[in-house]
């Protein structure tokens, strides 16, 4: 019935990518932050989390992303939400964050949008 | 005798073998009725019927009997407690008859002077040439050591629940520190709450509370702190309390959430943001009912049902959570209540709750639930949504609050 949560960082040229997939509750949350400790986005990187595996998300996991924004922010990084499923559009639209976070279909829009914008003017 | 074979036996054996010639010889002298008799382990064999035919020594020790008290007078039965006979004659004869033999059994025997003995008990019947029993021969293994170790057990198992029980009350007690215990009495108005723990373990993060302002207003706030446990618990705790400041310094809901948003966001921070979702009021009675504004921080909406049975959600568009940005802006709506008029506050252990399978229970849902419930006042509607949960069974998985105001009929609203 519980899908397995995992965390996952890779760093690209525009920024590291959180991956987390899977069920993100108080239980896994934890593990979430564990490793958003560790990212380490320089100054005008993007810090892309991707969503695609998700399963599930309760208020342990908006902390998560929120303590993501944060290390973004605190870096002078820009942060930003690929493949966001339905039911967290909707809570982060209830709570007043959807605006917080830009939010792309997929991690390949996203680092094209990101391609695009660090290259113009 | 058996000392003295042990003695002779230790140590300079070896340098002896005239020695250890002797201590064999000693053992091959030892007597069947010298072994029966001082056994260490007690020997009993009786008639049939029970009666005491034969009894070793070291028994005799044991109980403190002397043999002509027992021999040919005294029934096995005799020597056991009134429970140990009970189950002597419901299950150990009759599973004796049975098979010729029952063993293992724990008892308690009765000493000569009343002191209770516990035993291990193995006996089996002795059958003549045609097969009839003849005697029942029972040996009879002291479990004083046994018992002490399982009364040990027993203990430190006790000492582990009531150890248990103690946290469990502190966990009790402080989550009840964290509630209002009973709602005062709001002069013209019906106010009815109602909390449900999704553990009875866990401490909870949904808190409400209705308290006094200057005047004749009253401030009410209903919330839930992310998370579960202890840590949730402590950031429920600085935000009733935040709230409650706030609220006597301005009573504005907009300005109380802003504060208590400062407030969090400077205790908690960085890579563990704690953060909580809280609808408050403030509620101004006037001649023909009482007006609420209510402001809204990432909250599901209050409830809103009309005295006709029109309901409502009231949104708080824009309302950020409280405590994750340093400036969260917060909006607010108001409304003004008349007779028969319920408004009701609610945390989303109630709308994430799961009716059957995965399938949320909307705020839609709840509003149409609600409006089938007028006419209503706050005690009916905690009564109604209560039944509700628990109708949803195990399908509620986080913590869920109600907090319900409404201003009584007057009777001329349903004309």
């Amino acid at each position: 019935m519980t899908i397995e949560f995992t965390v996952t960082t890779r760093d690209t040229a525009s920024g590291p990518v959180l991956e987390l997939s899977g069920e993100l509750d108080a239980a896994t949350a934890p593990d979430a932050l564990e490793a958003i400790r560790l990212l380490a986005p320089s100054a005008g990187q993007q810090l892309l989390v991707d969503l695609s595996g998700l399963e599930f998300c309760d208020s342990s996991g908006v902390s998560a992303l929120i303590a993501a924004r944060n290390v973004a922010v605190a870096a002078g990084a820009a942060i930003a939400l690929a493949a966001v499923p339905g039911h967290l559009a909707r809570t982060l639209g209830l709570i007043g964050l959807a605006e917080l976070f830009k939010s792309y279909p997929t991690t390949e829009d996203a680092r094209k949008a990101w391609g695009s914008s660090a290259s113009g003017p | 005798m058996m000392g003295e074979t042990g003695d002779a036996g230790g140590g300079s054996a070896g340098e002896h073998p005239e020695a250890l010639a002797a201590s064999f010889s000693a053992l091959l002298e030892d007597s069947a009725e010298d072994l029966y008799e001082h056994a260490p382990c007690g020997y009993l064999s009786t008639l049939m019927d029970g009666t005491i035919a034969k009894v070793n020594t070291t028994l005799l020790g044991w109980l403190g009997y002397r043999r002509e008290e027992l021999v040919g007078r005294r029934r096995f039965t005799d020597l056991l407690t009134v429970g140990g006979r009970l189950y002597h004659e419901t299950h150990f004869a009759p599973s004796l008859r049975m098979h010729g033999e029952f063993g293992g059994i724990a008892l308690e025997l009765k000493g000569a002077d009343g002191t209770r003995l516990p035993v291990l008990v193995t006996s089996t019947v002795k059958t003549g040439s045609g097969g009839e029993g003849q005697l029942i021969r029972t040996t009879v293994f002291d479990a004083r050591d046994r018992r002490a170790y399982e009364q040990e057990l027993l203990r430190a198992r006790q000492e582990a629940e009531c150890e248990r029980d103690r946290v469990h009350r502190l966990a009790t007690t402080l989550q009840r520190t964290l509630l209002p215990p009973v709602l005062p009495a709001v002069p013209g108005m019906d106010v009815a709450a109602y909390y449900h723990p999704a553990s009875a373990d866990e401490v909870g993060g949904d808190f409400y509370d209705l308290f006094p302002l200057t005047g004749d207003t009253w401030g009410f706030f209903l919330g839930d702190v992310s998370g579960k446990g202890a840590e949730a618990a402590a950031v429920t705790s600085l935000a009733r309390y935040t709230l409650r400041a706030a609220a006597v310094y301005d009573p504005d809901p907009v300005t109380v959430l802003g504060n208590l948003n400062t407030v969090l966001n400077h205790e908690y921070h960085s890579t563990d943001p704690r953060y909580c979702t809280v609808v408050h009021g403030l509620l101004v009675p006037d001649a023909g009912g009482a007006t609420v504004t209510l402001a809204g921080g990432g909250h599901p909406p209050a409830l809103l049902i009309r005295h006709d049975g029109a309901a409502e959600l009231l949104d708080t568009p824009g309302g950020q959570l409280v405590g994750a940005l340093p400036d969260a802006r917060f909006a607010a709506v108001r409304r003004h209540l008349g007779p028969g008029d319920t408004l009701v506050l609610y945390s989303d252990g109630l709308t994430e709750a799961r009716t059957r399978g995965r399938v949320r229970y909307s705020e839609e849902q709840l509003r149409d639930f609600a409006s089938t419930l007028a006419p209503a006042t706050a005690t009916t509607v905690v009564a109604a949504i209560s039944d509700l949960l628990a109708g949803f069974a195990d399908g509620v998985d986080d913590d869920t609050a109600l907090l319900a105001l409404s201003i009584p009929h007057t009777g001329d609203e349903e004309q």
